[in-house]
C-alpha cells in the first residue's frame, strides 16, 4: 500500500500521529500542520475515477436526504468518494486518487476569501467546485492566514502574543468531528516554572483538565469573559499497557507544605541552597525532609532530582500509618441478588451467578483477605452460610423484612480464599438459580436486602453490589409506580427524576459513613425507577448500570451484560478514599459535580474510588492572583486491595493572564461540555428540564457575545458572522448535542427510567466517554479509505475518518456506523447491493436482513473482517467497563429503531428539535440581539 | 372591656417571649451553618441537629399567627401571614429539612432564609413588645 510519504508535493512531510491514528501532514518550512493531504502537484481533480463511475445511481438519489441549505455547508457539488462493495480490493496506485477531488480546494477556498474578504454563506452562483469536506480546509490551522492578521492589526493584538486567539466564523465553517480528539489549547508556563525539565511535569489532560488553560488573574476578568471556570478530574483511569504507569513513590517520604498541606510536586522552588523548599501555592517555605535525598533501598545518598514526585503531575506516594484512621481494611464484596420471577425469568439470575463464578479469579485478592457475601431476596431474604470446611452451604431464610436482622452472627461474610478451597462457593454460585428456579414469588424487599448487606459488612465497610429486576416493593425503600404519560415532557417531569423515597438519600449517607459503596445493575422491563435507585451510587461513589428489558436468552443481553459485570468485579478496588483539590491562593473550589458525598467545603468522601470516572470541580477567583501561574492539586488518600494506605497526587499547573483574548483563546470546549453537562443536569433536577436547557443555550449565547463584542471588529453591532475563537469552534455542536441527548432532550416521549439513567451517565462519566455520547462518532463503511479496518504501521487498527452528524452524509446504498459509546448503530441502506449485504451479514439481500442487536459474523472476507474489526476497536478504544450493543438498522426497519439512531445524528433536525444550521442561525439572532436580550 | 384589654396584654407577653424562642433558634442556625462553613461539623450531624429544630420552628410560629387570627389581631395576624404560608408551602413540597447529600449547594439558601427570619423574629419581637406596653398602658387607665 503507498504511504501518504511518497506522494506529497515537495516541502511537505507526513508524520504518522498514533494518539488519532492517521497522518498529520506538515509543511517542513513553515511549520503548518493539518490533518488533509496538501495540495500539490498532484493528478487535477478527476471525476472519472472508477469508484465514481461504479456508482451511477448515486448523485440523483442522495439529494432526497439533503434539505436545501444544508448543501451550503458541505459543498453543492460533493464528488464522491465511493468504493463499491463489489470492487476489488484497491491497487496500490489508486489510493492517490481517492484524495484528488478536493485537492486543489484549500487554496480555491482562500482565493474565494480574499476577493470577497467574507466568505458567502450560501451562494448557489458560484460555479466553481467547492471544496468538498473530506479534503477541504476545516484544518485546526485556519487556511487563510493574511486575512487573519489584518483582523489582529485591528485588535491590537501581535502574533508574539503567548496565545494567539483565531477567529472562526461558525456560519462558514462546519464542524468537523476531528477536531474533538485535537489536544486541549497548550498550557504555556513561564520559563523555568518547574524544577526538572520533564514533560511530564503538568498531569495528562486524561487526568486533569481545566475549562481555562490561561487563568484570568480577577474574578472580574473571568466573569468578563462568561466562560466559567473548571477543573474537569479524572483522577483513576485505567492505563493501558503502552502508556506509562503512574509512577510510585515506595520510601514513605512526603514532603508537604506546612501551612497549606500541598504536597510536593514539580512546580514547588528549591532556596536556600537546596534545604528548603517554597510551597507554590502559599509560597511558605519549608524544611526538605532528612530522608528526601536518601536512597533506602540502596542505603546511601540518592539523587533527589530522580524523585518522581519533582518531574511528575501524576505520582501516588505510600502512606505511612499517619495517614491511617485505622488499619487498612480488607475489601469486602457483597452481591444482593434479585431472584423474585421476572428476574429468574429473564436469565438474570443464572447470567449474574455464571458471571460472578467465571470472574472469581479476578476479583482482586492478592493477600487472600477479600470477603464475599451473597444474599438473594424477593419479598424474604435469602442468607447463605458456609462455615469452614464445609462445602454445602446452608440457606437461611429471613422473611421479617419490617425489621431486618442477621440469622447468623458469623459465616455469612465469607473469606473468598477459604470459601474457595473445598469448592463451597463454586458450589453455592453454581446452585443459585436451580434453588430458585421456580420462584413464582412476584416483589423485591430491595430496601431490606441493603440493610441487610450493610449491617454484613458495616465494620469494615466495601462494596455492595445490587442486581434487581423489580421495582422495590416491600420493606424500607419500596416505591411507587409513579411513571406518567401525561406529565411527560412538562414542567412537571423532573419530579419524576429526583429520589421518590427518602429513605435512598439517608441510606446513602449511612453507607457514605460506614466506607460502603453501592453498585445497581438494575434490569426491568417495566418500570423501576432508576431516578430513586441510582441515588445511592451517586452519593456513595458507584455506578448505575441499566439494562432495559433484559433477556439472557438473547445473546447479545447476556454477552453484555456478562462483559461489564464481569470488568467491576475484575476492577482493583479502592477504599476508604477521600479527595481534595488545593489551589494556589487566591483560588477556591467553590461547587462540585460527580459521585461522591462533599463532607466538608472542600472535602470530597469516596467509599470506594470508581476507576474512569469524571468529576468536575467549579473554581473561584477569590482575590488577584498575581504569581506568574497558580498551580492546582487533587489528592486522593485510599487504601488499595492489597491493604497499602496510598495517596494518589494530581499536579497541573496554568499561567496567569491579564488579558480577555489569551483567556478565550486557551478555552478547552472539551472541558467546558463536561462541565455544562454536569451542571445542566444538576439544574434540571432543582428546577425544570427547560430550565436546564435554557441555562445551557444562554451561557452559549454568552459566551459567543462577548467574544463577538470583545474580540471581533464588529463589537457590540450586528454582524453577518458568528465568531467564535478556533479552540471553540466545536462548542456549538457540542452543546447541541448536550441538548439533545437523551438526559435533557425536550420530548414527551422519553421514559423516565431511560432519561434517569442518561442522567447519570453524564454527570459520571469522563471526557472521554462524556464527548462521544454528547457527539456521536459516525463513520461510513461502503467506501471507507482502504487502510481503515486494518492495521497501520504503528500496530493499533485504522479507523474511518469520522463523518458530521448529519443524514445528509447517509446513502441509500451505504453501510454506516453510528456510535456513542452506549450503543452502536449500524445503519444499511435500503439500496444496498446483495454483494455488500452477503459480505457482512451472510445473507442473500437486503430484504432477508433483520434489524435489531445482533452479533456480526466473522466471514472469509477482508470487507466482513474490516467491518468487524473496526467495531471491535469502537468497543475497546475507551476505558470503562461498558460494552456496547449492536445495532442493525435498516433504512426501511422499524421505526423505533430507526429515529433512535436518527436521533443519534445531532446536526439533523428532529420534531422540535433544531438542525444545526438553525441552531446556529438563531445563536446568530440572539448574539445579535435580535433575540430579545 | 378590661377582660378584653387583659387578654391583650397576656397575649403580647405570649408573643413576646415566642418571638425570642424563635429568635434564638434561627441564631442557633446560622451558628451552626457557619461551624459547617468552618468545618467545625460535618453536613450529617448538622443536618441531624438542625432537622430536630425545624418542625417545633415552624409549628411554634404557626401556633402564635394562629393565636393572633383567634384573638382578632388582624395587623399581628396579617404581619405573620406570609410566612406562615411560606413555611407550610416548603413542608407541603416535602422540602423543608435539612438534605445532608445537598446541604453544600443550597447552603447559601439557607444562609438567606435563616437572615431573613432572623430579621423578621426580631421585627415582630419590638412589635409585640410595644403592643402589650400599649395594652398594659391602656389597662392600666
Amino acid at each position: 500500500m503507498a504511504t501518504p510519504e511518497q506522494q506529497l508535493p515537495p516541502g511537505w512531510t507526513a508524520e504518522w500521529q498514533q494518539a488519532h491514528e492517521r497522518y498529520l501532514f506538515i509543511e517542513t518550512a513553515t511549520g503548518h500542520t493539518q490533518w488533509e493531504p496538501p495540495a500539490g502537484p498532484a493528478p487535477p481533480p478527476s471525476e472519472s475515477t472508477p469508484a465514481a463511475a461504479a456508482a451511477p445511481a448515486h448523485h440523483g438519489k442522495r439529494r432526497q436526504y439533503a434539505a436545501g441549505q444544508t448543501q451550503a455547508y458541505y459543498g453543492a457539488e460533493e464528488t464522491s468518494m465511493l468504493q463499491p462493495m463489489s470492487q476489488p480490493p484497491p491497487q496500490p496506485g489508486m489510493e492517490p486518487q481517492l484524495f484528488t477531488p478536493g485537492l486543489a480546494a484549500p487554496n480555491q477556498f482562500a482565493m474565494q476569501q480574499q476577493a470577497s474578504g467574507q466568505p458567502p454563506y450560501f451562494d448557489p452562483s458560484h460555479g466553481q467546485q467547492q471544496p468538498d469536506y473530506l479534503n477541504g480546509p476545516q484544518q485546526p490551522v485556519y487556511p487563510n492566514p493574511n486575512a487573519l492578521a489584518d483582523q489582529f492589526g485591528q485588535m491590537g493584538l501581535g502574533g508574539q502574543k503567548p496565545f494567539s486567539l483565531q477567529t472562526a466564523n461558525l456560519l462558514t465553517s462546519p464542524p468537523d468531528p476531528r477536531e474533538l480528539s485535537l489536544p486541549p489549547p497548550e498550557i504555556r508556563l513561564p520559563p523555568n516554572a518547574t524544577v526538572t525539565p520533564s514533560q511530564f511535569a503538568n498531569a495528562d489532560s486524561s487526568y486533569q483538565r481545566s475549562t481555562l488553560n490561561a487563568f484570568p488573574n480577577t474574578s472580574s476578568l473571568l466573569s468578563k469573559s462568561k466562560i466559567p471556570l473548571a477543573l474537569v478530574i479524572t483522577p483513576y483511569r485505567t492505563v493501558s499497557e503502552n502508556e506509562q504507569p503512574v509512577p510510585l513513590v515506595t520510601d514513605t517520604v512526603i514532603a508537604r507544605c506546612r501551612r497549606c498541606r500541598t504536597y510536593i510536586n514539580p512546580f514547588v522552588q528549591f532556596i536556600d541552597g537546596g534545604n528548603r523548599w517554597r510551597c507554590c501555592m502559599c509560597n511558605l517555605s519549608n524544611e526538605v525532609p532528612q530522608m528526601f535525598d536518601w536512597d533506602q533501598t540502596r542505603n546511601q545518598p540518592g539523587d533527589r532530582w530522580s524523585r518522581p514526585e519533582l518531574s511528575h503531575g501524576v505520582v501516588e506516594f505510600v502512606a505511612p500509618t499517619e495517614y491511617m484512621v485505622r488499619p487498612p481494611q480488607p475489601a469486602v464484596y457483597v452481591f444482593l441478588i434479585d431472584v423474585s420471577h421476572t428476574a429468574v425469568q429473564s436469565g438474570m439470575v443464572a447470567t449474574a451467578t455464571r458471571t460472578i463464578l467465571e470472574n472469581l479469579d479476578r476479583i482482586p485478592d492478592e493477600d487472600e483477605r477479600t470477603k464475599i457475601a451473597v444474599i438473594c431476596f424477593d419479598v424474604s431474604l435469602y442468607f447463605f452460610s458456609l462455615p469452614p470446611g464445609q462445602t454445602d452451604p446452608t440457606m437461611l431464610v429471613v422473611s421479617d423484612v419490617e425489621d431486618v436482622f442477621l440469622p447468623k452472627p458469623t459465616d455469612l461474610l465469607l473469606n473468598l480464599a477459604e470459601a474457595r478451597k473445598d469448592g463451597g462457593l463454586e458450589n453455592l454460585l453454581t446452585r443459585i438459580n436451580d434453588m430458585f428456579k421456580d420462584n413464582s414469588i412476584i416483589g423485591s424487599a430491595m430496601g431490606p436486602a441493603l440493610q441487610a448487606g450493610f449491617k454484613l459488612m458495616v465494620p469494615i465497610g466495601g462494596k455492595i453490589i445490587a442486581l434487581s429486576s423489580s421495582l422495590p416493593s416491600i420493606g424500607v425503600g419500596a416505591l411507587k409506580n409513579r411513571e406518567d404519560p401525561k406529565i411527560l415532557g412538562t414542567a412537571k417531569e423532573s419530579g419524576l427524576l429526583q429520589a421518590a423515597s427518602p429513605f435512598y438519600k439517608t441510606f446513602a449517607i449511612e453507607c457514605s459513613r460506614a466506607q460502603v459503596s453501592v453498585d445497581m445493575f438494575l434490569f426491568s422491563s417495566a418500570y423501576q425507577d432508576v431516578a430513586s435507585l441510582s441515588c445511592l451510587p451517586h452519593y456513595t461513589s458507584g455506578q448505575t448500570y441499566y439494562y432495559p428489558a433484559f433477556n439472557a436468552a438473547r445473546a447479545e443481553d447476556a454477552l453484555k451484560f456478562a462483559h461489564e459485570f464481569g470488568e467491576v468485579l475484575a476492577m482493583p478496588i479502592m477504599l476508604e478514599a477521600i479527595m481534595r483539590v488545593r489551589a494556589s491562593r487566591g483560588l477556591r473550589m467553590s461547587s462540585f459535580h460527580g459521585n461522591f458525598f462533599v463532607r466538608s467545603t472542600d472535602l470530597l468522601a469516596m467509599p470506594t474510588v470508581a476507576t474512569n470516572q469524571g468529576y468536575a470541580i467549579e473554581v473561584q477567583i477569590e482575590e488577584t492572583i498575581n504569581a506568574p501561574f497558580v498551580v492546582l492539586q487533587t489528592a486522593i488518600l485510599h487504601t488499595t486491595c492489597y491493604g497499602e494506605r496510598r495517596i494518589r497526587v494530581v499536579t497541573t499547573a496554568y499561567p496567569v493572564t491579564s488579558s480577555l483574548s489569551e483567556v478565550f483563546a486557551s478555552a478547552d470546549q472539551v472541558a467546558l461540555a463536561v462541565l455544562l453537562a454536569n451542571k445542566a443536569v444538576e439544574r434540571s433536577l432543582s428546577h425544570k428540564l427547560e430550565d436546564a436547557r435554557d441555562a445551557v443555550f444562554n451561557k452559549l449565547v454568552e459566551i459567543l457575545q462577548t467574544y463577538k463584542s470583545s474580540m471581533t471588529a464588529a463589537g457590540a453591532g450586528a454582524s453577518a458572522q458568528l465568531a467564535v475563537g478556533e479552540n471553540l469552534k466545536m462548542l456549538p455542536v457540542l452543546i447541541l448535542g448536550l441538548l439533545k441527548n437523551v438526559g435533557i432532550r425536550q420530548s414527551a416521549q422519553i421514559p423516565p427510567d431511560i432519561r434517569a439513567y442518561s442522567q447519570a451517565l453524564l454527570t459520571s462519566l469522563p471526557a472521554q466517554l462524556l464527548i462521544p455520547y454528547i457527539y456521536p462518532t459516525f463513520y461510513s463503511l461502503h467506501n471507507m479509505p482502504p487502510e481503515s479496518g486494518t492495521v497501520g504501521p504503528d500496530g493499533t487498527l485504522v479507523m474511518p475518518p469520522p463523518l458530521p452528524l448529519t443524514s445528509e452524509r447517509l446513502e441509500r446504498h451505504g453501510l454506516f456506523l453510528i456510535e456513542d459509546g452506549q450503543t452502536i448503530f449500524l445503519w444499511v441502506g435500503r439500496d444496498a447491493v446483495p454483494q455488500l449485504v452477503m459480505d457482512v451479514f451472510n445473507l442473500p439481500s437486503y430484504d432477508v436482513l433483520r434489524g435489531g442487536k445482533t452479533t456480526l459474523p466473522l466471514l472469509e472476507n477482508s470487507f466482513s473482517q474490516r467491518v468487524n474489526a473496526i467495531i471491535q476497536k469502537t468497543r475497546e478504544m475507551r476505558r470503562g467497563v461498558f460494552y456496547p450493543h449492536l445495532y442493525v438498522v435498516k433504512e426501511d426497519g422499524e421505526p423505533p429503531l430507526r429515529l433512535w439512531a436518527l436521533s443519534a445524528l445531532v446536526q439533523d433536525r428532529a420534531d422540535v428539535l433544531p438542525s444545526y444550521q438553525q441552531f446556529v442561525s438563531s445563536l446568530k439572532e440572539k448574539v445579535n440581539g435580535n433575540g430579545g436580550y | 372591656m378590661t377582660l378584653a384589654w387583659c387578654l391583650t396584654g397576656w397575649l403580647f407577653l405570649f408573643a413576646v417571649l415566642m418571638a425570642a424562642a424563635l429568635l434564638f433558634c434561627m441564631v442557633f442556625f446560622i451558628i451552626m451553618f457557619s461551624d459547617l462553613e468552618c468545618d467545625y461539623i460535618n453536613p450529617i450531624d448538622l443536618c441531624n441537629k438542625l432537622n430536630q429544630f425545624v418542625l417545633p420552628e415552624n409549628i411554634a410560629h404557626a401556633f402564635l399567627t394562629i393565636l393572633f387570627l383567634i384573638s382578632g389581631q388582624w395587623t399581628a395576624f396579617i404581619l405573620n401571614a406570609p410566612l406562615l404560608l411560606f413555611n407550610a408551602n416548603k413542608i407541603r413540597n416535602k422540602n423543608h429539612m435539612y438534605d445532608a447529600t445537598e446541604i453544600f449547594r443550597t447552603l447559601p439558601g439557607h444562609k438567606k432564609e435563616s437572615f431573613f427570619k432572623l430579621g423578621f423574629y426580631l421585627l415582630s419581637f419590638f412589635y409585640y413588645l410595644y403592643r402589650m406596653i400599649v395594652a398594659l398602658i391602656a389597662e392600666s387607665e
